[in-house]
């Protein structure tokens, strides 16, 4: 019940788990610092001098071992021999630092489209419908529309991968000339939604498209 | 059975007596029959805070059998459901109160028919003030972040530990025990109840298991008072992890009570501080803190002494 200070391994010292990722042992030792060292007001006249010089010395050579890979290796793998620790409590591989700039970390979570390139391209490929519509020399909203239908992605999910308004994606469709912006950006916006799709050729796809939309109004 | 909370901390001043005022009127507040007793033998004024400024009958009429029974000397507050056993105009030794009749006084306050009773202890760590503290496994430690009352609340759970395994030897056992001691661990270590209940479990494993059940059974409580804004609110947690990893008694932190001069001008008014000041940051902590004092009671185990 009562604890010998120098009897406990390095990871009962810092108070931390056998599997803890290395920035945690810092922090660690950081607060195990903070109870432990001479001006600490929490174990003020706790310890006598030199035991708090002993303890110190202590946690200093648990934090220096602890924090170099190949020391912990070398310190684990004694533990496991006496028996103190087993080999399932050491490692959870999953536990490392995230970065916070990683900009594709979310993307599965949050529901962004979570299909590769490659599955689409291969969908197209193997879809016959698809393949008749892209054969066509004209090629209007509503084909559009059913080869997205064809590969059952939601409006949403483009409007969300592509940044252009939904209503935009939506006119695209529905050659609601009106309601479409101007032909510098309108190009894009195509361009991106066949992109997003995969549907190639881009550039010859999107010219068959853009005449018909041309035939249709007198805007473009 | 009632529960029994001895509220204690090694420093004079540090707010004992104002928190048990303070808790003593919310569980009254809270229907509860709640029961004070000063046992700041030789320095009582519990009574002044809970505005009974001349106590009629006070604790040395018991302890002199001018009362037959402990329920004899109990007052009236003017709060409703509140009662106090006073202190006040003691006889001039009682500080030094023998040792039969703590023992009387102990069984006495055992045997009570109160719902809550709150024990106010003195400073320091006499044998009374501990005896006192040990009658219940609900102690409450009170200090203020300042190194001075730090030093002394680890004090006061040093020489607690220290007692309780006193308790349970003769005289001569326990000084060929310390002989042991210094001879196994060194130099000035019988001062350390960790070494001596060591040598307690492999002299003795019987009472060395008793011990080890007694103290794992404690639910002592640390609330540190009187915190300043530049305070570190983290202090208290990291002090009840520390004596739980050196000394191996389970204390639970169980919240800071901020600083206030409006606690003084209360005092001095002669008025409750949660009546007078509701809002207060303060006062709002010391209602949580009683809150949660009465809900994490559980049962009382055990009582010595019963």
């Amino acid at each position: 019940m009562e604890m010998n200070f120098t009897k406990l391994n390095y990871y009962e010292m810092l108070d931390v788990k056998p599997d803890v990722a290395f920035f945690e042992i810092r922090h660690a030792y950081n607060a195990a610092l903070q109870m432990y060292q001479a001006d600490s007001l929490v174990s003020y006249s706790f310890f006598s001098q030199s035991e708090r010089k002993e303890i110190l010395t202590l946690l200093e050579k648990a934090y220096l071992t602890l924090n170099n890979e190949k020391e912990r290796q070398d310190y684990d793998n004694d533990l496991i021999r006496l028996g103190i620790l087993t080999e399932a409590a050491k490692k959870s591989p999953s536990k490392m630092p995230v970065s916070i700039f990683d900009i594709n970390r979310d993307q599965c979570k949050t529901g962004g489209l979570k299909n590769t390139d490659a599955e689409f391209r291969a969908r197209i490929a193997a879809n016959e419908r698809i393949e008749k519509i892209l054969a066509k020399q004209e090629i209007r909203g509503g084909d559009l529309k059913v080869i997205r239908n064809e590969l059952a992605v939601p409006l949403e999910k483009i409007a969300q991968k592509t940044k252009v308004r939904i209503d935009y994606l939506r006119s695209i469709e529905e050659e609601n000339i009106e309601a479409l912006p101007a032909l510098v950006f309108l190009k894009g916006f195509i361009k991106s939604y066949l992109k997003c799709l995969c549907i190639e050729p881009l550039d010859e796809i999107y010219s068959r498209y853009i005449n018909c939309l041309a035939g249709l109004g007198k805007k473009s | 059975m009632a529960h029994i909370w001895p509220i204690g901390g090694g420093k004079g001043g540090s707010g004992k007596s104002f928190l048990t005022s303070a808790l003593g009127r919310l569980m009254a507040g809270s229907g509860k029959r709640t029961l004070l007793i000063d046992l700041d033998l030789g320095a009582a004024n519990l009574h002044t805070l809970v505005d009974i400024p001349y106590p009629a009958k006070s604790l040395s009429d018991f302890v002199k059998k001018k009362f037959p029974l402990l329920e004899n000397v109990v007052l009236e507050t003017p709060v409703p459901n509140l009662f106090l056993i006073s202190g006040a105009n003691d006889t001039l030794d009682i500080a030094n109160l023998p040792y039969e009749q703590k023992i009387k006084t102990l069984r006495a306050i055992a045997k009570l028919g109160y719902e809550c009773i709150l024990l106010d202890l003195g400073a320091g760590s006499s044998f009374n003030t501990m005896d006192f503290f040990l009658i219940s496994q609900n102690g409450i430690f009170i200090a203020t972040p300042e190194p001075t009352s730090i030093e002394n609340i680890h004090r006061l759970i040093r020489s607690i530990y220290f007692r309780r395994i006193r308790q349970c030897f003769t005289v001569m056992e326990f000084k060929e025990l310390e002989g042991e001691v210094v001879n196994v661990f060194g130099d000035g270590s019988f001062n350390k109840p960790e070494c001596m209940m060591q040598m307690v479990k492999k002299n003795h494993p019987e009472i060395g298991l008793k011990l080890a059940g007694d103290f794992t059974g404690y639910r002592f409580k640390l609330i540190l008072n009187q915190l300043r804004k530049q305070d570190d609110a983290a202090l208290g947690g990291q002090i009840c992890r520390l004596i739980e990893k050196h000394l191996g008694l389970k204390v639970e932190f169980a919240g800071n009570i901020a600083f206030d001069d409006h606690v003084h001008d209360a005092i001095c008014q002669r008025v409750s501080f949660l009546d007078r000041y509701p809002y207060t940051r303060t006062a709002c902590d010391v209602r949580e803190l009683s809150n949660h004092i009465i809900s994490s009671a559980g049962d009382q185990l055990q009582i010595n002494y019963s």
